[in-house]
């Protein structure tokens, strides 16, 4: 039908057509919407000047030549504050030193990944987080009856742990340097073996602490070593700054036949080196219960100037008393003496005793306990925690005029 | 006399709106570098693209920090309609204005209205956002591809940027960057702005995703055009300017109306108007898309992941060239999180970052890659992650890159590691001095290191000379020392995916800390 | 002009719309609204991760405890010479193996292989007790002993020296040394334990656990027994926890809930411990404590084993505090026997 025919405009671009009259909300919302935008294009203005410039501003000085001087391997992991010990294997090279030059031969001695550390070749990266490599000459002793079980082991403070666990802190307070052991199988008797430990400490007085820490209050004592004992599967003893155990896995003849046998030639082989024990030998050994002598490095009975102690127990009058000496110089000795002596006046009751020979003495009561300390020199000394004090003061009036050398 | 009245139109408005939004992104485009960037919200677009925070939650189950800002786009659809795609979005916009130049915007009236009718075709992007989210549902984020914003950020820093620093020198970068693809990518955009000419919003209506999607929620917008039936003489004169094709003069298609407002201006009758809840009688609401349509497009979608998949560039036969950005995800959830916008890229100060071919897959195709002979990646600069919208790169700081800091324990993000080519290096090859590795190397010790060693040369004179080491447990894959290497073809040391720590299977050392279990069991082996 | 409505046109009753509809149509928007703002805010990832330095979620592991029994004692003192008399009495006063262990069962024996000790020397679980709960278990039905532990140093040394070796090969159990992939991290609310390395193979297929440790002094701890036992299935550089040591032994009762723990005070070290040395520090003291409290069997073992004073075990106090024990055995339902 005609009326339903679209009306259409005739053809051609026509002017645009502009529609009137506009609704005044629309202009109004118009002008909220303007407003809009400009509120955006403000705030992304003013974001723009806040912002934290160290989260990504490139520091400029990293920019220069990273260049600094080039030195070997060793010198570029002194960095590093992981120590780990790759003790694997046996191996007579020393401690880690300025790098060793290369062998002349071809580059096809290291391997493709380039990452070889001193020519042991592979990809040595796991593990090998540039760390010193503790070593040290393998435990070689050739005995009869005897062959080794398994290759040495090598430890260093850090890493002690791994072999005695929760004992190493007690090595660590004596200063361990580091732990050398090894195994050895009785050839004889199968299933049977040795275990010789070697714990070296930074000094002899050290090694003499741990040693006499641990010491088993029953032990003989051994007749080729001073510092020594045995049990009935073992060997203990110090020999220079090394602390030896020799311990059987058995009691059967072979088994101890080869431990004693092993005892003897780590005394005879390790070097000797008593320095710093002087304290100990003035120590008398007129009534001296055997194995009962220890070092205490410091705070010995809680006293902070008491240092480098040796402390013995003695069969007197038929008590046991126990008697701590300490070796130093005079002005530190008489300034511990005196420090002591205010301590025990403010704890408990003192008695200032007539000299012996010069030497000075109080007696204190203190915790339910008595002890008589002396200076003379450089020395002080005294007996501690005996219940009788008359005995304390008769030995170490003894000790003074030099009757229990 | 301005006549304020006739100026205050909502068609003024959109203009205004256009050009400002248009500004701003290139301005964005513009200031991504390091020297401008400050505290500028670069990926603004991107982080208000409702598309991108949609498929990313898909992907990642989560929305990545900036992303929450594309509520302030979803609720404005949910109210007024597609009002994005012709006030805000800049693809869209470049669009329009390419078309009102080159296209059929200053031909006969009559071709213009035929032109601005609906057309079949224009479902097409329909199933183009189905089969992206079936991707997503997969776990492949592919909605780079053709997302409106992702794709015009990609062009501009790949292609346009670049050929603009061509033209005029120093006027985007101190030195011209270069990006490998950069001719398709380019070429892309062209053709798809090209298409005006045959189809005006060619890219709009048929290919966009993201229109897909804002159609699909104006399904339930509250405002709507309202043709008064009463008043319309069919005249189709709404047509001619009409941008969205939505078929004003008939059954009004809300889900492809652009609200673009050009109908009501151009209706002599006065009978469109933008409604608050006009009835749907006369109205198509929702797209046009028929079952199987739908059907297809998830199967193409779901088929895309699993063939791509299954190619297994993502698996173990990685790719060593697939060295990504410091702070990315671990490769599977990283093609989960790239939408390919390449702000990164864009951001990265050395050109190291470079958009992928195949190397990681057909999934990762344009995603961000390092490529040492371009860059190398500076070991203060965490400039990508900042930008990175979906968080495929996240927002790390320096202390975490390097490693310092509170971050000492953990050790840096590495990215590779470096190995020698014992047949190219000077010192091992070829009996000349060099180092200039070790001297470049950052890291403090120096992951790179050498021995001294004298060798008797082929003219019988003997030489003392270096020879570089890699130590792996020093190295993070900066690529200074490829870039730097005299040997420009193919460098003598060059950096290797293995050994990154984003991937647990990629890493060539243990990383010590609480898990130096292995180390302690390496020591048995004693 | 006014012009014709086409038929396909719905007649035009009124501007607006029925009030049904525009309930439905702006609660279907405004649902949506609040919907989209809803999953954003629950999905919001507002902080930044490190990929690859993500602390991992750890398992946890089953508890291998029964239920409590009211009618039969859970901690038993057997005293005797002989390792398999004695044991066999402790367990038999709790009502017999078969208590715990059902037919089929596969059970793991953790015992305490620190060191490479020699057994005479009381540093590690003894040969003849291990044989013994070996045999006991078998008796009851299971189908499958594993016997595993982490010394750090030497796992195959450890076992060989200290005996366990041969008993594994001669009652056929499974010996499982510690390797790279048996080590999954643990997650736990300890008070020092949160995520560590552990050793979690020899748990996989296990469906019983017994401790079997030996009674020792312990220069750190004062002492190891059944608690501190499970420090053996510790990864890692576990040496950090010597300065934390009472903490974190309060921890593995919370870490590990066993069927059965056994602690060996036939022969006990009572100096010098946890390494020991000398036959002098063992002191035959003859006695098996059997118990499913281990901080109750610990208590036991300090006092009348190592003959100290309880108040000094600063860990089994702390148990006690946390309720994952009590340091009190004499509250508990037990039961003394001579073998």
């Amino acid at each position: 039908m005609a009326l339903l025919q679209k009306n259409k405009p005739p053809g051609g671009n026509r002017h645009s057509f502009v529609r009137t009259p506009i609704p005044v909300s629309e202009n109004l919302i118009c002008v909220v919407l303007l407003v809009i935008i400009a509120a955006i294009g403000v705030a992304i203005f003013l974001k723009g000047r806040h912002f934290d410039p160290d989260r990504f501003n490139v520091k400029v000085s990293s920019l220069n030549s990273t260049s600094s001087s080039v030195v070997g391997k060793s010198q570029t992991i002194a960095a590093t504050t992981e120590i780990e010990s790759d003790s694997t294997k046996d191996s007579t090279k020393s401690q880690t030193t300025p790098p060793r030059p290369m062998p002349t031969e071809s580059p096809a001695a290291s391997t493709e990944t380039g990452g070889a550390t001193d020519g042991e070749g592979g990809v040595e990266g796991v593990g090998a987080r540039s760390t010193p490599m503790v070593k040290g000459e393998p435990l070689e002793i050739v005995l009869e009856g005897m062959k080794p079980m398994s290759p040495t082991e090598f430890y260093n403070a850090d890493n002690l742990y791994e072999k005695i666990d929760g004992r190493s802190p007690a090595y660590q307070n004596f200063h361990v340097q580091a732990l050398r052991c090894r195994t050895f199988a009785v050839t004889s008797l199968p299933g049977s073996f040795v275990d010789v430990y070697e714990y070296t400490f930074d000094s002899a007085v050290d090694a003499f602490g741990m040693f006499s820490l641990e010491r088993d209050p029953k032990g003989k004592p051994t007749d080729f070593i001073a510092d020594g004992y045995y049990g009935d599967m073992g060997w203990f003893f110090r020999r220079g700054l090394v602390y030896v155990q020799i311990i059987a896995s058995d009691q059967n003849l072979q088994t101890i036949t080869l431990a004693e046998a092993l005892a003897r030639n780590r005394a005879r082989e390790l070097p000797e080196n008593d320095h710093g024990l002087e304290g100990r030998l003035m120590l008398p050994t007129k009534g001296l219960i055997p194995q009962s002598v220890s070092f205490i490095p410091d705070n010995a009975q809680g006293q902070a100037e008491l240092r480098d102690v040796f402390v013995a127990a003695y069969s007197f009058d038929g008590e046991r008393i126990p008697f701590f000496i300490m070796a130093a110089k005079p002005d530190e000795a008489s300034r511990a003496w005196k420090l002591f002596h205010d301590f025990c006046m403010r704890f408990g009751k003192v008695e200032d005793l007539p000299d012996v020979k010069g030497s000075k003495i109080f007696s204190a009561q203190l915790f339910g306990k008595s002890k008589v300390v002396y200076v003379r020199g450089g020395e002080l000394g005294g007996v501690f925690d005996v219940s009788d004090v008359n005995k304390g003061q008769a030995f170490i009036e003894h000790y003074l005029r030099g009757e229990n050398k | 006399m301005i006549n304020l009245n006739q100026l205050l139109t909502l068609r003024n408005t959109r203009r205004v709106a256009q050009v400002f939004f248009f500004l701003l992104f290139f301005f964005f485009a513009f200031v991504t570098d390091l020297r401008y960037l400050k505290g500028y919200p670069v990926s603004l677009f991107l982080e208000l693209d409702p598309l991108v925070a949609f498929a990313t939650a898909i992907t990642r189950h989560t929305i990545y920090m900036g992303l929450m800002w594309s509520l302030l786009l979803i609720l404005p659809t949910l109210l007024f309609g597609r009002i994005f795609c012709n006030w805000i979005c800049p693809y869209g916009i470049l669009h329009h204005f390419t078309g009102w130049l080159i296209g059929k915007g200053r031909a006969q009236e009559r071709e213009r209205i035929e032109a601005n009718r609906y057309k079949k075709l224009y479902g097409l992007k329909y199933v183009i956002l189905i089969a992206m989210i079936a991707a997503a549902v997969g776990g492949t984020l592919q909605i780079g591809w053709l997302d409106p914003i992702c794709l015009f950020h990609r062009t501009m820093t790949t292609a346009i940027l670049p050929a603009i620093n061509l033209f005029f020198p120093s006027s985007v970068y101190v030195q011209q960057y270069f990006h490998t693809g950069a001719w398709a990518i380019g070429f892309m955009l062209f053709i798809l702005v090209g298409m005006n000419v045959l189809i005006p919003r060619f890219f709009c209506r048929v290919l966009c995703p993201l229109g897909a999607f804002l159609g699909t929620l104006s399904t339930f917008s509250l405002w709507r055009i309202d043709r008064d039936v009463t008043k319309c003489v069919d005249c189709d004169l709404c047509l001619k300017n009409c941008e969205g094709a939505s078929d004003p003069q008939a059954q009004l298609r809300k889900s492809e109306c652009f609200v673009c407002f050009n109908c009501i201006e151009d209706c002599p009758e006065d009978a469109l108007a933008f409604k608050f809840l006009p009835r749907l009688q006369n109205e198509i609401s929702k797209p046009a898309v028929p079952a199987r349509r739908f059907f297809l497009g998830s199967l193409i979608g779901m088929a895309f992941f699993a063939f791509g998949r299954a190619s297994g560039a993502s698996g173990r036969n990685y790719d060593k060239k697939v060295i990504r950005p410091p702070g990315s995800l671990e490769e599977k959830e990283f093609l989960g999180a790239c939408i390919k916008c390449d702000q990164c890229i864009r951001a990265c100060p050395t050109n190291v970052l470079q958009p992928a071919g195949m190397e990681s897959g057909i999934e990762g195709i344009w995603t961000p890659i390092l490529n040492m002979k371009s860059g190398f990646c500076e070991v203060n600069c965490t400039m990508c992650s900042q930008v990175c919208p979906t968080g495929a790169i996240q927002r790390i700081t320096i202390e975490e890159k390097t490693g310092t800091g509170l971050f000492a324990e953990e050790g840096p993000i590495r990215l590779g590691t470096a190995f020698y080519d014992h047949g190219r290096c000077l010192p091992w090859a070829m009996e000349t001095p060099c180092v200039v590795c070790e001297e470049v190397c950052p890291v403090s010790p120096k992951a790179i290191y050498s021995h001294e060693v004298t060798i008797t040369k082929r003219d019988g004179n003997t030489i003392t000379l270096r020879r570089p080491f890699v130590d792996p447990a020093l190295c993070i894959g900066c690529g200074i020392c490829e870039h730097e290497c005299p040997v420009t073809d193919e460098a003598a040391i060059r950096v290797s995916a293995i050994g990154e720590t984003r991937s647990r299977d990629r890493r060539l050392l243990m990383d010590g800390g609480v898990t130096s279990s292995v180390r302690d069991l390496e020591k048995r082996d004693r | 002009m006014p012009k014709e409505i086409p038929k396909n046109m719905a007649p035009i009753s009124q501007d607006g719309i029925t009030r049904r509809e525009f309930v439905t149509r702006v609660g279907a928007t405004a649902a949506l609204m609040a919907g989209s703002v809803i999953a954003a805010r629950s999905l919001w990832q507002p902080n930044h991760f490190v990929p690859g330095f993500e602390k991992q979620r750890g398992l946890q592991l089953p508890s291998y405890a029964l239920a409590l029994d009211k009618l039969l004692p859970s901690m038993a003192i057997a005293h005797g010479e002989a390792h398999e008399g004695t044991i066999r009495a402790a367990i038999g006063a709790l009502g017999g193996m078969g208590r715990f262990i059902k037919r089929g069962d596969v059970v793991m024996i953790k015992p305490n292989v620190a060191f490479d000790r020699p057994p005479a020397l009381a540093a590690t679980t003894h040969p003849d007790a291990l044989r013994a709960v070996a045999k006991l278990v078998f008796e009851a039905g299971a189908s499958k002993i594993i016997v595993a532990d982490n010394p750090i140093n030497s796992p195959a040394g450890c076992f060989l020296k200290s005996g366990l070796t041969a008993v594994a090969s001669e009652m056929n159990l499974e010996l499982m040394y510690p390797a790279l992939k048996h080590f999954s991290p643990l997650q736990l609310d300890g008070e020092i334990l949160k995520n560590w390395t552990f050793f979690h193979e020899p748990f996989k297929n296990a469906n019983k656990v017994i401790g079997l440790s030996p009674c020792k002094d312990h220069n750190l701890c004062h002492a190891s027994m059944t608690t501190k036992n499970w420090y053996g299935l510790l990864g890692g550089r576990r040496n950090q926890f010597h300065q934390h040591i009472h903490s974190i032994v309060s921890d593995f009762p919370l870490m590990m809930k066993p069927t059965l723990v056994i602690l060996d005070g036939i022969n006990v070290l009572m100096s010098n411990g946890p390494t020991g040395g000398r036959l002098s520090d063992v002191k035959r003291m003859s006695t098996i404590v059997a118990g499913t409290d281990m901080v109750a069997v610990d208590s036991y073992g300090y006092t009348h084993l190592l003959e100290r004073n309880l108040d000094e075990l600063t860990y089994l106090h702390k148990a006690t505090e946390r309720n994952l024990g009590n340091c009190n055995w004499k509250d508990s339902f037990y039961k003394e026997v001579q073998a």
